[in-house]
């Protein structure tokens, strides 16, 4: 067998074209029943924890409620609302603004660190990957905390070291203009899950593309950027939708630094104030439920259109091996 | 088959759907409660909101109220910070305690969503007279002339300056105390020093966002009216006190460096600004002397009241204060254990087990203002008038309590505090200029007050 | 690309792929690249590592100390470690979290692997659509979901308790499903044919025998899902409100605004609270390091 297909040739899930397409054998039913059984728990769970919900919070988001009382029909007042509302307009200038830099600063770096590790002997590349990834199992609860201690411009850590260069650092937690650098850069520490991504595809890539390339007199930088590059591309994309879809919704790591829950005009950095950590405070600090779902169904279509966007864009620079199209 | 099945999903999907109804309300009323305060209480008391063990003054009252409601009510107290969003969302469970303890400012809007209610057949019923209490605090807790809350505590600002740095500038206590803002800036910029970024002392923290209402006053403007209707934000006065106040910070490193320092400091320990000489002067609140006293009762410090530029005393009061749910299960015992925590004889208990506490450790007792005016009396006698500048702590302390005024209830207080607290930041943090700030504030916290108001009558 | 040579499939098969450094090139590696390379791979791995180890040296710190970066404490102390539990219901905040991650993972594995088995064993019309639809509630913000949600926890009455933060998982989860689906699709069919002939039933084709043969992709599904259970923060804001029902992390944020900035500053309490938040999780990934790595290379390859 020289498939080049990555599954086994006898898998349980089998390519449909092994079997003529039209012959519906009696045992086809009883599969789909028992498929559907198999399923079942999750349609249950889709229709109640995720379809009615989408449906609900449609709703909700043309009414007034805060749970105490009935919800009032408003039509489209709470978006209107939205639209003028300062701090939803601020709340998403800085997730985008965040976003933008956090999404390519992790993969140039989860790039960086993989192909690094590629460079280096299997042991040892081994070891740096695990050490690579352990910052990952940190609960973002504890990074909000180390954030807030590390980067404090008076004594944190991050002043310190920059001090023994003679650099004078920013007041990172408390300055607006620098809690998103700071965050972003503290957020590197959890590069880990993409560089273990990106080295197995690096690995993928066969070797005597390199082994051609050379004898052609391609450097390193040429070889990266003509073989590695497009042959992970698929990985490198993969990595990027993940790393967007959560940087557009990042909301644990400001919440605890910055949301005081004593008070409810406790958030005390209003340039970490992102999209997700107002609308959870408008739906459980405010119990502006309708106005916070608006919030929501705003978010899910600018998600929506910037994967699609990303997907559109993704044809003309991911290059998928083998496929047919 | 398979449409069979499908169509068993979805009459199970369909009946928790019926239990998940439509958003209906679910802030229903604990019931009506008799107060009669012979009768014997039983069930359970949950009370949120309260820590009763971080002082004999706390831990005093509270034994007291224990014992006042007596054996047959189980007292539960979840022994820390009211949190509001856990509170409402209580309330929305259906599952609300049964008293809380609550900031003054927070009753408004508590009082707003019905989470809370009158007080009227509490006060009544147990014998509370609130004519007992201070009126600034009253006045916080009063909506449409209905009082929510029964208050705990009155915390005024007084000026604490640390006189190694005073000398050190050729500035006295009357530079700093408020009544002179050119000396003021003048003592803040020799005083300050900021090397590399990093603010290492500061010369005067003026404490904004948070004392906003009392910069606002000491320029002769209250910020919002006396009937808690019409918000006056954006008045002219206001803006010079504002940027006044934040202009201090600029000249001394910026907010961002200062904040990041005060952040990093130890606050509330023997290593605090005074003691290390790292603060000039600043407004605080009165419970911080005693603080002092306790954790560095050698630091160089004085004390004297804020002033306005035209050297009236100004102090803005703040507190807590017991609040009944409307959800509660046991009325009748969080109206008595308020009633308890709030009265004069707990009070004085209270301060005997500070006095004998402080006896044996030596350090000095610098009052204690309580809301309840019969109560301030009597401690403020059992404090006396000690020599040196702790007595003059005390002094500031009793002269800020008669003088102290705050911002009136209304139902909208969360949205208008967020409205003025946004409007500083986005000054501190150079967004936006005073005007536009509390132009923009203004807007919105008018809005939230109509809108508040409004709904409020229904 | 049809005359790939025969290492390339074998490669491909292994998620952990092959090691190009010993590809058939002569053994003539400089020294410089190899030190370069190990000196910057150090380098970085300092970096990564210090924060925590400041965690933890200033977790055994007075609190004067902590913020004075030295690396060993000038004046090591026990102390917060005894006054953690004293100060904050620590050891109940672990035990809640214990459970609640015990719970969650095991739901979520067993229901994700059945819905994956029916995707993955199984032909039926509208499979694809189906499982496209599973793949796309992936994309779905979870804040739509999140108010709606508390609604439903709400009129049931279980706001408050720790339900509502394992309960979803007993449907399954879009990421496991598709985890586990992969790993289904990539087992040989025939056993599962020959069992058949023998009369086993459907349910005994997966228990009996899918289940057993997946035990790495099973012990992946239960380690992430443990992990994200642990460190989850939103829910248990969402529905937790007495204290003696918090989570770890929900438990560490409310010693935050306690001791930290708004309140008493005791950072040597919220140092060690944090330390002890997050030494299970590195544990944990000890134990099961190899899978984790393993089950994320895979998703990012088959993705």
């Amino acid at each position: 067998m020289t498939s080049t297909s990555t599954t086994s040739p006898a898998g349980v899930g089998v390519s449909p074209r092994r079997r003529p397409a039209r012959r519906r054998q009696p045992l086809q039913r009883k599969d789909t029943r028992a498929a559907l059984l198999f399923i079942s728990p999750w349609i249950f769970g889709f229709l109640v924890f995720t379809a009615w919900p989408i449906i609900q919070s449609l709703y909700l988001s043309f009414t007034d409620y805060d749970v105490l009382t009935d919800a009032k029909f408003v039509g489209i007042d709470n978006y209107l609302r939205l639209f003028e509302d300062p701090k939803v307009a601020q709340s998403l200038g800085n997730t985008l603004i965040f976003a933008v830099i956090q999404v390519p600063a992790l993969m140039i770096v989860a790039l960086a660190l993989a192909l690094l590790l590629n460079q280096a002997g299997k042991r040892s590349a081994g070891f740096f990957r695990t050490v690579f990834f352990l910052p990952n199992m940190t609960p973002p609860v504890a990074i909000g905390v180390l954030f807030l201690l590390l980067f404090n411009g008076n004594q944190g850590l991050v002043n310190d070291a920059l001090g023994i260069f003679g650099i004078e650092g920013p007041a990172w937690t408390t300055d607006p203009g620098w809690v998103k650098i700071g965050l972003v850069i503290m957020s590197l520490i959890t590069v880990g899950g993409s560089i273990v991504i990106l080295l197995a595809a690096i690995r993928n890539v066969p070797t005597d593309l390199y082994e051609s390339a050379r004898i052609d007199g391609a450097n390193f930088w040429q070889q990266t950027t003509r073989i590695t590059i497009p042959m992970i591309s698929p990985n490198l994309f993969f990595v990027f939708i993940v790393t967007s879809i959560a940087s557009l919704q990042t909301f644990t790591e400001a919440y605890t630094a910055f949301s005081n829950t004593d008070t409810t005009a406790g958030f005390s950095n209003n340039g970490a104030l992102f999209y997700v950590v107002y609308l959870f405070q408008q739906a459980f600090s405010f119990l502006n439920m309708g106005y916070a779902s608006a919030m929501a169904w705003i978010l899910f279509l600018i998600v929506m259109a910037i994967t699609a966007i990303q997907f559109a864009v993704s044809r003309r620079f991911v290059y998928y091996e083998g496929e047919q199209s | 088959m398979k449409t069979s099945l499908l169509r068993m999903s979805a009459v199970a999907a369909a009946a928790t759907l019926m239990l998940a109804s439509c958003a209906s309300g679910t802030g229903g009323g604990g019931g009506e409660a008799t107060y009669d305060p012979d009768a014997t209480l039983e069930g359970t008391l949950n009370i949120t909101g309260f820590t009763s063990t971080t002082d004999e003054i706390a831990s005093t009252r509270y034994d007291l109220a224990v014992a006042a409601v007596g054996d047959g009510v189980d007292v539960k107290s979840d022994e820390s910070g009211f949190d509001i969003q856990s509170f409402l969302a209580a309330v929305a469970g259906n599952s609300a305690p049964d008293l809380i303890y609550v900031d003054r400012t927070t009753i408004g809007t508590l009082a707003a969503r019905g989470a809370i209610e009158p007080l009227e057949a509490c006060l009544t019923g147990e014998g509370i007279d609130t004519g007992a209490f201070l009126k600034t605090p009253i006045s916080q807790v009063t909506l449409d002339g209905d009082v929510y809350g029964i208050p705990e505590f009155n915390n005024v600002n007084i000026v604490i300056a640390d006189t190694t740095l005073l000398d050190a500038a050729g500035a006295s206590l009357a530079d700093v105390d408020g009544s002179n803002w050119d000396a003021l800036t003048d003592f803040a910029q020799k005083t300050a020093v900021v090397d590399g970024g990093a603010v290492s002392v500061l010369g005067y923290d003026t404490k904004m966002p948070e004392f906003f209402p009392l910069w606002a006053k000491a320029n002769g403007v209250d910020i919002l009216s006396a009937d808690g209707k019409t918000a006056n934000l954006n008045d002219p006065k206001v803006v010079e006190a504002v940027e006044f106040a934040t202009g201090v910070y600029e000249s001394e490193g910026g907010f961002a460096a200062i904040k990041a320092a005060k952040d990093a400091s130890d606050f509330f320990g023997s290593g605090n600004q005074y003691a290390t000489n790292t603060l000039g002067a600043m407004p605080m609140e009165q419970w911080y002397a005693n603080v002092l006293s306790d954790v560095s009762p050698d630091a160089a410090l004085d004390f004297t009241t804020f002033k306005s530029p035209e050297g009236d005393v100004v102090s803005y009061s703040s507190g807590s204060a017991w609040a009944i749910p409307a959800g509660s299960s046991n009325k009748a015992a969080a109206c008595r254990f308020a009633r308890t925590m709030t009265e004069t004889d707990s009070w004085v208990a209270a301060a005997e087990a500070r006095v004998a506490k402080y006896a044996d450790s030596g350090s000095l007792f610098t009052g204690l203002l309580t809301a309840n005016t019969e109560a301030d009396a009597e401690i403020q006698d059992m404090v006396g008038t000690p020599e040196g500048n702790f007595g003059n702590a005390i002094a500031a302390t009793y002269e800020a309590n008669d003088a102290a005024f705050t911002v009136a209830g209304n139902p909208a207080d969360s949205e208008f505090k967020t409205a003025w607290t946004d409007a500083i930041n986005r000054v501190l943090g150079g967004e936006a200029t005073a005007q536009e700030a509390l132009d923009q504030a203004q807007t919105e916290a008018q809005d939230a007050l109509d809108s508040a108001w409004a709904d409020f009558g229904n | 690309m049809t005359s790939l040579p025969t290492v390339a499939p074998a490669l491909a098969l292994q998620g952990d792929g092959g090691n190009l450094g010993a590809a058939p090139r002569p053994r003539r590696k400089p020294v410089v690249k190899r030190v370069i390379t190990t000196t910057l791979l150090v380098a970085v791995s300092a970096i990564f590592l210090y924060p925590f180890i400041w965690l933890v040296s200033a977790s055994f710190k007075p609190r004067e100390e902590i913020f004075d970066n030295s690396l060993i404490p000038k004046t090591f102390t026990l102390d917060n470690y005894v006054s953690v539990w004293q100060d904050a219901p620590v050891a109940l905040w672990l035990g809640n979290t214990v459970l609640v991650t015990v719970l969650a993972a095991v739901a979520v594995t067993i229901s994700s692997a059945m819905v994956a088995w029916g995707f993955a064993y199984y032909r039926f019309p509208g499979r694809n659509l189906l499982f496209g639809l599973v793949l796309a509630t992936m994309m779905l913000p979870a804040a739509v979901t999140m108010i709606p949600t508390f609604l439903i926890w709400n009129n049931i009455g279980l706001t408050g308790t720790l339900t509502p933060l394992w309960a979803q998982n007993l449907f399954g989860s879009a990421f496991y499903i598709f985890l586990l689906r992969q790993f289904f699709l990539s087992l040989p069919r025939d056993p599962f044919e020959a069992a058949k002939l023998d009369g086993a039933s459907h349910w005994r084709l997966f228990r009996s025998l899918a289940v057993p043969l997946s035990k790495p992709a099973i012990v992946v599904t239960l380690l992430f899902e443990i992990q994200a259970s642990w460190t989850d923060l939103m829910k248990s804001l969402i529905y937790l409100r007495d204290s003696a029902t918090f989570t770890i992390p929900r438990g560490l944020k409310t010693l935050l605004d306690q001791f930290g900035f708004g309140g008493e500053r005791h950072w040597e309490i919220i140092v060690t609270a944090s330390v002890i938040t997050t030494i299970p999780m590195i544990i944990l990934f000890f134990i099961g390091q190899k899978q984790f790595i393993e089950g994320i290379a895979t998703t990012g390859s088959k993705g």
